[in-house]
């Protein structure tokens, strides 16, 4: 992550401490509560802080709600830290070394940062759909049930049931139902993509945070994500970052914009779309810059 | 100011891809003149060469192969120069003249003849015999070898004579296992009579005992021990009246008993295709056969086969040592300077010179482990050490300690060519590290392991230095894999295709009739490692169609 921001018009001014770039101004107080108003929340960060190392200050004071089972989207111009927000929702930064962070990660009322948390069941709950489709070099059915399998489940018919019921979920069972067993770096992109959904699907999480699972496909790929996306968010909470703005506006309920590492607006995405409170939101989402 | 520029011929830069195309070259022309060289002296041992019969002015007689053509040039008395044709002989009977080749000037011949009668024995003391066979004698009989049907009658009583050595050898082993509790009970007297214990009551009780039971079991064996020593004695009786008489070339008579040929040939009776019958069948005795004369000839299977076992228990020790370790170093251990100095000591530990390591295993292995292993579990026959001295185990570990760098190395760069996405996802999907790196990373960089291990093969199939000191024998009496629990016996010493070639090409008593062994063996010895090389790339490449996103 490089602090490093490309602005056509100088809208912000950025002024470069020892270690450090700030925005120089103060974000409104977001009022969460009148938000999400009615909502359950699945996912609280209190004051969090993210270095990936001492000198590189990646999440600055992130206070955010998100909400169950609605998608929230992070938007922001890159290296804006929304992918390393998202990452620390199932500690997958954990694996960098020399990163650490300060705050805390409130999922379902648990901190998943305290000392005894069994990093495999948070997983396990919080799954992750990754910008590259990643499928293992085994068979689709392999691939589907390596998460069952890695948390226990030995039974081949309960697999079974498992594999097919993801892979209906993730709208692929008709075009992969009659070769299971072939490898899955057969398939084509797009449906390597969903093929890592319902991977992430079997293993019956509650929250799926998708970091830009569209990027890399094409534009009917990235539809039939989309429409899966849709369909999933009845059963699932879902967070995603993207840098399609128009994706974000298609499918969130809620938009949160970031920038600098700071969490700048966060409303309704009707709301983000039409109405932003704050000026730099309304120059990123039209464009002036990014 | 001059516009200096390179000149378009150093941009293309044609001189160092010509360069780079010469080292090519020379280094193809070096490895295939090596193996040209190797196959062509190699393979050509064991072709039955004609028989040349000459004599010289002096009238001196010699019957041989023709080994090698030389021309020479020579000053004599007068001080005049002239060119010299000599050819070198094979002439055999090592026993009758000392000397296997001579050295013979093609201007002092006055005849060269090939004799059809002219008989090649191979025998199992003294090397070949080059002669004319004068009569076989057997038992009664006797046969003159102008009489129609000798051929057939050699052959008939020189199988004969063959049977009854085997039935000899068979017989001598049922003998030695009747008396083997015999002697574990002497052995048992002579120990106790020189310990402290013998001046006791109860130890002479104990002796007393002893004897007794000896005597009781030389009483119980006694019968089938004479019925056993009766038909040996009648073998031993008729093989002695088999017996070939045959003249050398300068008329001296010998006489050859026929259970000390192996095999007997007229080479210059021979068509092509009989000759290559006798070259294929005499090349399946090299690669089948025990060695004889000191290994200079007969078969070297027992080399092949200590070779393979090692190279075998070598990989099984060095693959999960390898593996394990370059695991920890790229998966668990905290990346940093300590991690970095590791990693230098591990790649420099592959230039250590393989005799240090032998030293090492001499002192580690044999000595600490092996005689603290004798301590603990064989004491009943130290002094006599069982794993405290040097065998296949202690070889092929030794080895496995060369080639461990080799194998850390190829391992760690095949972890670190997984895919570090399909490791996220691993995770993210609730896997502990440990499943990751054994359902993810260790499939994938299989072909790496697989690589380090090709080259381990390569590296300690080839090693002789530690071996020396650390097990390898010229001759072993027995293969470490047989018939007898347990059956693989590791403490055993073993004899080995790359010690055997140094054996026999430089310490053996007659160097000239051993260099093409030496060239048989080399050549053995790389296709060896070929083979074993061809088995793992195989699984390699199985194992990358399998994972075709592994990087190799």
């Amino acid at each position: 992550m490089e602090h490093e921001l490309i602005m056509g018009e100088t809208m912000v001014e950025v002024k470069k401490t020892e270690n450090d770039v700030q925005l120089q101004f103060e974000s409104p107080k977001t009022d969460f509560d009148s938000i999400l108003e009615g909502e359950h929340i699945v996912i609280e960060t209190i004051d969090l802080n993210f270095y990936y190392s001492p000198e590189s200050h990646a999440l600055k004071n992130i206070n955010i709600k998100i909400p169950e089972k609605k998608v929230t989207a992070f938007i922001g111009p890159s290296g804006c830290g929304k992918s390393t927000l998202l990452r620390t929702f199932n500690r997958m930064n954990d694996l960098i070394p020399g990163a650490y962070l300060t705050g805390k990660v409130i999922i379902e009322g648990q901190d998943i940062y305290r000392d005894n948390i069994r990093l495999e069941e948070l997983r396990k709950k919080v799954g992750m759909v990754f910008q590259k489709s990643n499928p293992f070099p085994m068979s689709i059915w392999e691939n589907v049930a390596f998460g069952p399998k890695v948390n226990g489940i030995t039974d081949k018919t309960l697999l079974d049931e498992i594999v097919e019921s993801a892979l209906k979920q993730a709208d692929l069972w008709k075009e992969v139902k009659d070769r299971l067993h072939q490898s899955a770096l057969d398939l084509s992109g797009g449906q390597q993509q969903r093929l890592c959904i319902a991977r992430t699907l079997a293993n019956k999480p509650d929250i799926i945070l998708m970091d830009e699972p569209a990027s890399a496909l094409d534009p009917i790929s990235t539809g039939k994500i989309e429409e899966t996306i849709e369909e999933l968010k009845q059963n699932y909470t879902i967070v995603i970052v993207t840098h399609n703005m128009q994706q974000a506006a298609r499918i969130s309920d809620y938009t949160a914009f970031m920038m600098l590492g700071e969490l700048i607006e966060f409303d309704k995405t009707k709301v983000i779309f039409t109405n932003p409170k704050v000026k730099l939101t309304e120059d990123y989402i039209t464009g002036r810059f990014g | 100011m001059k516009d200096r520029r390179i000149s378009y011929f150093r941009q293309k830069g044609d001189a160092y891809i010509m360069g780079t195309s010469i080292g090519l070259v020379l280094s193809l022309l070096m490895v295939a003149f090596i193996m040209g060289v190797i196959l062509v002296k190699g393979l050509g041992f064991f072709w039955p060469s004609n028989l040349l019969f000459v004599k010289l002015e002096d009238g001196k007689a010699y019957l041989g192969e023709v080994t090698d053509r030389e021309e020479k040039t020579v000053i004599d008395a007068s001080g005049t120069s002239r060119r010299l044709k000599e050819v070198q002989l094979k002439i055999g009977n090592r026993d009758l003249y000392g000397l296997d080749f001579i050295w013979i000037p093609l201007d002092a011949v006055v005849k060269q003849t090939y004799p059809r009668m002219a008989i090649t024995i191979e025998r199992l003391e003294y090397g070949n015999f080059y002669g004319f066979p004068q009569r076989l004698h057997a038992i009664t009989e006797t046969w003159l070898a102008e009489e129609s049907g000798f051929i057939r009658r050699l052959q008939q009583w020189h199988d004969r004579a063959v049977e009854n050595r085997k039935r000899i050898a068979k017989l001598e082993k049922r003998l030695n296992r009747l008396l083997e509790p015999l002697s574990h009970l002497e052995r048992e007297i002579s120990l106790l009579e020189i310990s402290p214990q013998a001046q006791t009551p109860e130890g002479q009780a104990r002796l007393q005992a002893l004897e007794e039971e000896i005597a009781r079991m030389e009483a119980r064996i006694s019968d089938r021990y004479e019925a056993l020593n009766r038909q040996l004695e009648k073998l031993h009786q008729e093989n002695a009246q088999l017996i070939l008489t045959v003249q050398t070339a300068d008329g001296a008579e010998k006489a050859i008993p026929l259970e000390k040929i192996v095999r007997f040939y007229f080479p210059n009776q021979m068509n092509l295709f009989q000759k290559s019958a006798l070259y294929a069948s005499k090349l399946w005795e090299f690669v089948s056969a025990n060695p004889r004369e000191s290994n200079t000839e007969g078969g070297i299977f027992p080399a092949i086969f200590g070779t393979v076992l090692m190279v075998l228990i070598m990989s099984i020790a060095v693959v999960p040592f390898g593996v394990m370790a370059a695991i920890y170093l790229s998966e668990y251990a905290r990346q940093g300077p300590v991690v970095r100095l590791i990693r230098l000591s591990i790649n420099n530990l592959a230039g250590v010179p393989s005799i240090v390591f032998g030293i090492f295993g001499l002192s580690f292995f044999i000595y600490m482990i092996g005689g603290t292993i004798d301590q603990l579990f064989f004491s009943s026959k130290l002094p006599e050490p069982t794993f405290g001295t040097g065998g296949i185990l202690w070889a092929s570990l030794t080895l496995a300690l060369l080639t461990l760098p080799v194998v850390v190395v190829a391992t760690e760069e095949g972890i670190l060519a997984v895919p570090q996405a399909n490791k996220e996802a691993a995770l993210a999907l609730g896997a502990t590290r440990w499943q990751m790196i054994r359902k993810i990373v260790l499939p994938n960089a299989m072909p790496g392991i697989l690589t380090g291990l090709i080259l381990a093969i390569s590296r300690g199939a080839g090693e002789v230095a530690p071996l020396m000191i650390t097990g390898v024998v010229k001759l072993a009496p027995s293969l470490p894999l047989d018939t007898t629990f347990p059956f693989l016996h590791l403490d055993r010493k073993f004899m080995h295709l790359g010690f055997h070639i140094y054996d026999v090409g430089f310490q053996s008593p007659n160097v000239e009739a051993a260099k093409p062994m030496v060239y048989t063996t080399a050549l053995l010895l790389i296709l060896l490692v070929v083979v074993l090389n061809m088995i793992a790339i195989r699984m390699r490449n199985n194992l990358r169609k399998k994972y075709k996103m592994a990087a190799f």
